[in-house]
């Protein structure tokens, strides 16, 4: 079998070598430039993501929502198996945990407010926030810090997140609102989803791991 | 366009509701509203407009395909929801998104967003396949990830070589482009292959007949109704952009003939219908390749409602016989499930006056003698393996019917709709070619039904191994032709 | 030609990915394969975007043409897409070594045909 493999992506290479080679020479893109500033923000990407293609944008969030769903359905069914054994505790993790905890959160809020001007947005936010879970995860201990973190509530506000931004979706395309402060409501609520995404994945992941 | 995405965000809207208030079967029936609210609005159809402006913005159409589309998925999600009343509210959501995500679909006319969706409803129908939470479902589900993500892998790169070269996404703004060189032939080449995958065509990996044999009821219901179109839909968008008449026209035959091989000697009663699914989806790709777009369209909502109620009623029998094998099950079939199971074989032999023989001849009308001859010959191949459940017709005590009577109405309300709709399908040939080759199909089992024809299975590694293959092919036949 | 080395690594991760597919047994390492593959076709995304000399597409961020927008824009829709499917393919892997006590793609599938 696996000369055939081989044989098959070589064949592939080459056709893909040989689609690249046909692309050239290059026409010019569009310019960004007065696009983006027609919709008040000065990062093109932005434009496009939370403007221009708003819809695939809602979708793929939609997408994250669902696979969350699954994540937490699936691994939900299995019951905790043994004692988990907590990562090794130490005063200087703890310590460098708080001291750390702060600037990360107010970094992520940075991040994700100032999308639409800069690099950034609400994606890389949510994940800054969810490594900053992580730091904690590994500081206190997963049981505290699930304990700590009600995960049903943030469950229900993760979907309401989600349908907000429908709302917005509908107010941004279908009547057509064009100012930067959709972009940055946007933003922060595909930070907030994808924040409490990043927390259900890690806990359900790190707690539901079974027994093999 | 406006009623079209409003009536789409509501659906969304409407399912993560039901997913916050656990009430997922009231949101599920104010969604159906919801969704025919919005056809209403918009529904002679619209013409194309960008979400979110130029030049970028997503193109959207209510074309002819949306509109059956759409009345398609309301009407089988309206028996789903009649069907599965009792089910869990969670399961009502995700089906509620499930069929969201097929209205957004069918308005798309834009490969990058027709990527998303169909990501979303694989997504979707992996989680619907596994939630039950036996073992071979899940590796199902699984199987159908690894497969699925290969082809998407593989659409990407089409994506980004056709967009390189004409700088456009569109599928109008591709049929209009002059061009067809290197990068856009291997483009459409994969493109193609990514979209097929989805779809479940025979050789590019047959995840389909497992899937959506291990799924819950409704679930293959919705699956083998709708999801599979979703790819169908893609398909002949990407037809509309590209020249790939002759591909498809191949890759129908290829899939028409090879599901009814599968189909059989299968003696598992779902897995057998979903075999069929494969083979049916090979008479919509003839369509499109003998560019018959009304017929592909017509045969996909035929096929839609009669395979829906299939699917459902085989699902009942299952429940209730406690098993799936066929021979097994004779006996123990509730009356309403063997009532359905008759009109819907009744439906996809293409006996007249059911929906199956009107979309049969809406395909074959004004095609060439062989492509007439291929068409028959699948119908003799479908008969022979429905013959199988000609023992299952006899009922045994009662059982749920509202959803079963809702689609077994929709079966033959589109049969006498074809009927007084186009009178040339009531020749008098076509009534003799149908009951000739269901006659044919008949003697075939009886002679063929002790055999088992020593088809090759595919393992996980080989399914992959040949969606690989394939899609070489594929690029390199776009290529050299 | 400068994003040459760009496109030129994305064909090769997909191949990569695609070998680690189809000849590892171990249902963790396809989806590792999976992913890796998914990241070439997304890193062909990004490669395409660039042209010599160009910036970054951000208003008053330099001089020069603006790379250009659009596909930047897919990709990040793409990332997101295969994220969730890798967590939701792990979540199903998960569960599936709970029940059979294997990973093994061959021994998985002979158990439920």
């Amino acid at each position: 079998m696996r000369p055939i493999l081989a044989l098959g992506l070589l064949s592939l290479a080459a056709l893909l070598a040989a689609g690249i080679a046909g692309l050239w020479p290059r026409e010019n893109p569009v310019d960004p430039d007065p696009i983006a500033q027609g919709w008040g923000v000065a990062n093109a990407v932005a434009c496009v993501v939370l403007g221009m293609r708003l819809w695939d944008t809602l979708f793929e969030v939609l997408v994250y929502v669902v696979a969350m769903v699954g994540v937490r359905f699936f691994l939900g069914t299995l019951c905790w198996r043994g004692e988990l054994r907590p990562v090794a505790q130490s005063p200087l993790l703890r310590r460098a945990a708080d001291l750390l905890l702060g600037p990360i959160l107010v970094f992520a809020l940075y991040v994700a407010a100032s999308g639409h001007l800069g690099p950034g947005g609400g994606f890389p936010a949510g994940v800054i926030f969810g490594s900053a879970l992580l730091l904690l995860a590994l500081a206190k201990g997963m049981e505290r810090l699930s304990a700590e973190l009600y995960e049903p509530r943030l469950e229900s506000l993760e979907y309401v997140a989600a349908v907000l931004l429908l709302s917005l979706g509908a107010i941004v395309l279908i009547l057509e609102v064009r100012t930067s402060a959709a972009f940055i409501a946007a933003n922060l609520l595909i930070a907030l989803e994808v924040a409490i995404g990043a927390w259900a994945v890690l806990h359900r992941f790190a707690s539901a791991r079974g027994e093999v | 366009m406006i009623a079209a995405l409003a009536g789409v965000l509501a659906y969304f809207a409407l399912a993560l509701l039901g997913i916050v208030s656990a009430r997922g079967r009231e949101t599920a029936v104010l969604a159906v509203f919801a969704g025919l609210a919005s056809l209403a609005l918009w529904l002679p159809g619209f013409p194309e407009g960008f979400v979110g402006g130029l030049p970028w913005g997503i193109a959207v159409a209510g074309d002819l395909w949306a509109l059956a589309f759409w009345s398609l998925a309301l009407f089988l999600h309206a028996a789903v929801i009649l069907h599965a009343w009792s089910k869990d509210s969670l399961r009502h959501a995700l089906i509620t998104l499930l069929v969201a995500t097929c209205l957004a679909g069918s308005i798309s006319r834009d490969l990058f967003n027709l990527y998303v969706v169909l990501e979303l409803s694989s997504l979707l129908s992996v989680i619907l396949i596994a939630k039950e939470g036996r073992s071979a479902a899940l590796w199902a589900a699984l199987r159908y990830i690894l497969l699925a993500g290969l082809g998407m892998i593989f659409y990407l790169f089409g994506l980004g070589l056709v967009y390189g070269r004409t700088g456009a996404l569109a599928i109008t703004a591709l049929s209009q482009t002059e061009v067809w060189d290197k990068p856009l032939r291997i483009g459409a080449g994969l493109l193609l292959a990514g979209a097929t995958v989805k779809t479940g065509v025979f050789l590019f990996g047959l995840w389909l007949p497992q899937a959506h044999g291990h799924a819950p009821t409704e679930v293959s219901v919705l699956l083998s109704g709708l999801v599979v179109k979703l790819g169908v839909l893609a398909l002949a968008r990407l037809a509309e952009a590209f020249p790939l008449e002759p591909v498809l026209l191949a890759l129908g035959l290829l899939t028409g003939f090879g599901g009814v091989l599968y189909a059989l000697g299968e003696k598992d009663l779902k897995i057998m219908l979903g075999h069929h699914t494969v083979s049916q989806i090979g008479y919509m790709l003839l369509g499109l390749g003998l560019s018959a777009e009304l017929g592909a369209l017509l045969y996909l909502v035929a096929h839609g409602l009669f395979k829906g109620l299939l699917f459902l009623c085989a699902g009942e029998a299952v429940e209730a016989g406690a098993t799936r094998s066929i021979p097994e099950l004779v006996g123990k079939v509730p009356w309403p499930a063997a009532l359905g199971l008759a009109v819907g074989s009744w439906a996809i032999v293409g006996l007249p006056p059911l929906a199956g023989f009107v979309a049969k001849n809406y395909l074959s009308l004004a095609q060439p003698i062989w492509a007439k001859a291929f068409l028959f010959l699948l119908s003799v191949g479908t008969a022979a393996s429905f013959a199988k459940l000609l023992t299952l017709f006899r009922g045994q005590g009662g059982g749920k019917f509202g959803g079963i009577m809702l689609l077994a109405m929709g079966v033959i309300a589109l049969g006498l709709w074809g009927i007084l709709h186009n009178p040339a399908v009531l020749a008098l040939q076509a009534w003799v070619e149908a009951v000739l080759a269901v006659g044919l199909g008949f003697l075939t089992y009886l002679l063929v039904r002790e055999k088992r024809l020593p088809l090759p299975q595919f393992f996980l590694e080989h399914a992959l191994l040949s969606v690989l293959l394939a899609t070489v092919a594929l690029s390199t036949i776009l290529l050299i032709a | 030609m400068e994003s040459l080395s760009g496109l030129g690594l994305s064909v090769a991760l997909a191949l990569l990915g695609i070998w680690t597919m189809v000849v590892r047994r171990n249902l963790v390492w396809k989806l590792l394969g999976l992913n890796v593959a998914s990241g070439g076709g997304i890193l062909f995304l990004v490669a395409l975007s660039h042209r010599p000399g160009v910036r970054p597409p951000i208003v008053g961020l330099g001089p020069g043409p603006a790379a250009d927008a659009l596909p930047q824009a897919l990709v990040l829709t793409a990332v997101v897409i295969h994220f969730a499917t890798l967590a939701l393919a792990l979540a199903l892997v998960i569960l599936l070594t709970e029940y059979r006590h294997t990973q093994d793609a061959r021994k998985l599938e002979e158990g439920s045909v």
